[in-house]
């Protein structure tokens, strides 16, 4: 069971899902129509045939839980030692409905930071989590320093570096760098043809505070595969996972995530 | 290079049409995809050319042959299903890097693919087509080309394809904003007009009905947008496959689009 690979159990488990999801309207019909003839017999078969896709529907569920503890249990080896010092900066995106659950991301942050994580940055498109930054921080502080009291006094406890981003970080902010840049290169007289470049718009973000580290992974959480206007700039190479909701998300699948980034190899375009 | 293998390939290099007549709606839900669902503009990152070569024991310029055919077929796919704008990031500006043989080999595709295949799509079916990306670094006889394609669809009203060649997400971008700042010193914009929207009308995607895509999908089960369409995806599904780009047939396209239309879409609180 530990060398057990779930992975190709779940793959075909989800296919059978999505042939399930695509034949809903026909269902829907089946089932009415069903109802409406009065045949105790169609009646039974059809409601044998609920049974079954609610069992499909549990065991699916149960892998995943599954999975995910084997793998916080640190029985599957590979999961055991994480290597976190390929990601050096960890963007995670949370759609804005669910970012409200400050303690799910309190909790999701005591993860990131168990694991290691020293550079993090949450972001969420309508900056609901601006709002919630100085009681994520404040928490995570008492609870390190509530740490500190009970443990080795002399081990010291750094705190998680933690960047907060919302869309006007993004989109906005390479406007406002426009403005910069066309003072300081088209409005003054002397240079007929300016080059603009992308180091100047790189250093103009950084001059206005819009220069933080582009993510080396991403995690997105929420029920849209999209990074929601996260600052374009600074996602060229940045590795992209989606978890899913934030309400289901799982330690296992977090590890599992960060561990299969660490075995990618980056071409660069080469 | 295996013998015959050039001539293998030579043979695979026929666009399949589909049989004219055929009900566009009803093949659509024949495949359970619902024509008011469909994704407006689909972009593609087309990986995996060369893992596909080497995985086949051949020269990695076969491998771009096969992508460069895929390409077309995904394009008349596309043209099918109903998908009103198809953008392929061909090549990257990271891409020189690669070594000159393969380079220029890859160039040679881009001139072949736009000198037969597309052709055949611009004159028979009604493509349009435009070239994204910083042409003054391609060779001459492909900038001619481009701009005689270009030119031969201006007046067609079918799919368009968008092909991103020496294209990065960043250079978009920066030209995007040294474009709005000329124009601002030469009288023709003010200061107070600098705002997302006018990057947005200045990026390369800025002349097309539908410049921001519904659907990524990268091929050769990589997670990254590798500076591809940066501004441009803010708020696109993205789907990575892991077949390699060569391999990505009709099948899988469905399989992609029946993906985005089950999925739930996020429009952060933006008008497209």
């Amino acid at each position: 069971m530990l060398g057990f690979d779930f992975i190709p159990v779940i793959t075909f488990l989800r296919w059978l899902e999505s042939i399930i999801l695509e034949l809903g309207d026909e269902m829907q019909r089946v089932c009415m129509w069903i109802r409406s003839s009065g045949n105790i017999g169609l009646h039974l078969l059809w409601r044998i045939m609920h049974l079954i896709l609610s069992i499909w529907y549990f065991v699916v569920g149960l892998l995943n839980v599954l999975e995910s503890f084997v793998i916080t249990s640190g029985w599957l080896k590979r999961y055991k030692t994480l290597d976190t010092s390929q990601v050096k900066y960890l963007a995670v995106v949370v759609d804005s409905e669910e970012a409200r659950q400050t303690l799910k991301i309190l909790e999701l942050l005591r993860w990131l930071e168990a694991i290691g994580f020293k550079n993090v940055c949450l972001y969420d498109n309508e900056g609901v989590l601006k709002k919630s930054k100085d009681a994520l921080m404040l928490w995570l502080k008492s609870e390190k320093m509530s740490k500190e009291a009970t443990s080795e006094p002399l081990l010291e406890q750094k705190y998680m570096n933690l960047e907060v981003l919302s869309f006007s970080d993004g989109r906005r902010a390479v406007a406002k760098v426009a403005n910069i840049l066309l003072e300081r290169h088209y409005l003054s007289a002397e240079m007929e043809k300016p080059n603009l470049t992308e180091s100047d718009m790189t250093n103009a973000l950084g001059e206005i505070g819009y220069g933080g580290s582009d993510p080396d992974l991403m995690l997105v959480y929420g029920p849209a595969r999209c990074h929601l206007g996260f600052p374009a700039w600074r996602i060229r190479y940045t590795e992209i996972v989606h978890m899913g909701p934030l309400k289901s998300m799982k330690f296992g699948a977090l590890v599992k995530a960060i561990h299969r980034f660490t075995m990618v190899h980056q071409n660069y375009g080469k | 290079m295996p013998h015959g293998a050039s001539k293998h390939w030579a043979q695979q290099s026929r666009i399949r049409h589909e049989p004219t007549g055929s009900n566009p709606n009803s093949n659509l839900s024949k495949l359970n995809l619902k024509p008011e669902l469909m994704p407006k503009h689909v972009t593609v990152i087309m990986d995996g050319n060369r893992r596909w070569a080497k995985s086949r024991g051949l020269p990695v310029h076969l491998g771009h042959r096969a992508g460069g055919q895929a390409m077309t077929q995904l394009a008349l796919n596309c043209m099918k299903f109903g998908v009103q704008v198809v953008t392929v990031f061909a090549f990257s500006r990271e891409n020189w890097v690669r070594p000159k043989e393969e380079v220029d080999f890859l160039m040679n595709v881009f001139e072949d693919v736009l000198k037969l295949d597309l052709k055949e799509l611009i004159l028979q079916k009604d493509m349009r087509l435009s070239v994204v990306g910083n042409r003054s670094q391609l060779p001459e006889s492909l900038q001619n080309l481009a701009s005689s394609s270009e030119e031969l669809a201006k007046s067609n009203r079918g799919m368009r394809l968008i092909l991103a060649l020496n294209y990065s997400g960043r250079y978009d971008i920066t030209q995007a904003t040294k474009n709005i700042a000329a124009k601002v010193r030469n009288g023709v914009l003010q200061v107070e007009d600098i705002n997302e929207s006018l990057i947005e009308q200045h990026l390369k995607t800025n002349r097309i009905e539908f410049p921001n895509p519904d659907l990524l999908i990268r091929t050769n089960g990589e997670l990254r947008v590798s500076n591809f369409m940066l501004w441009q995806l803010a708020y696109t599904e993205l789907l990575f496959v892991d077949k390699l780009f060569p391999d990505f047939n009709e099948a899988d396209l469905i399989d992609a689009l029946a993906a985005f239309q089950r999925r739930q879409r996020c429009y952060g609180g933006h008008k497209y």
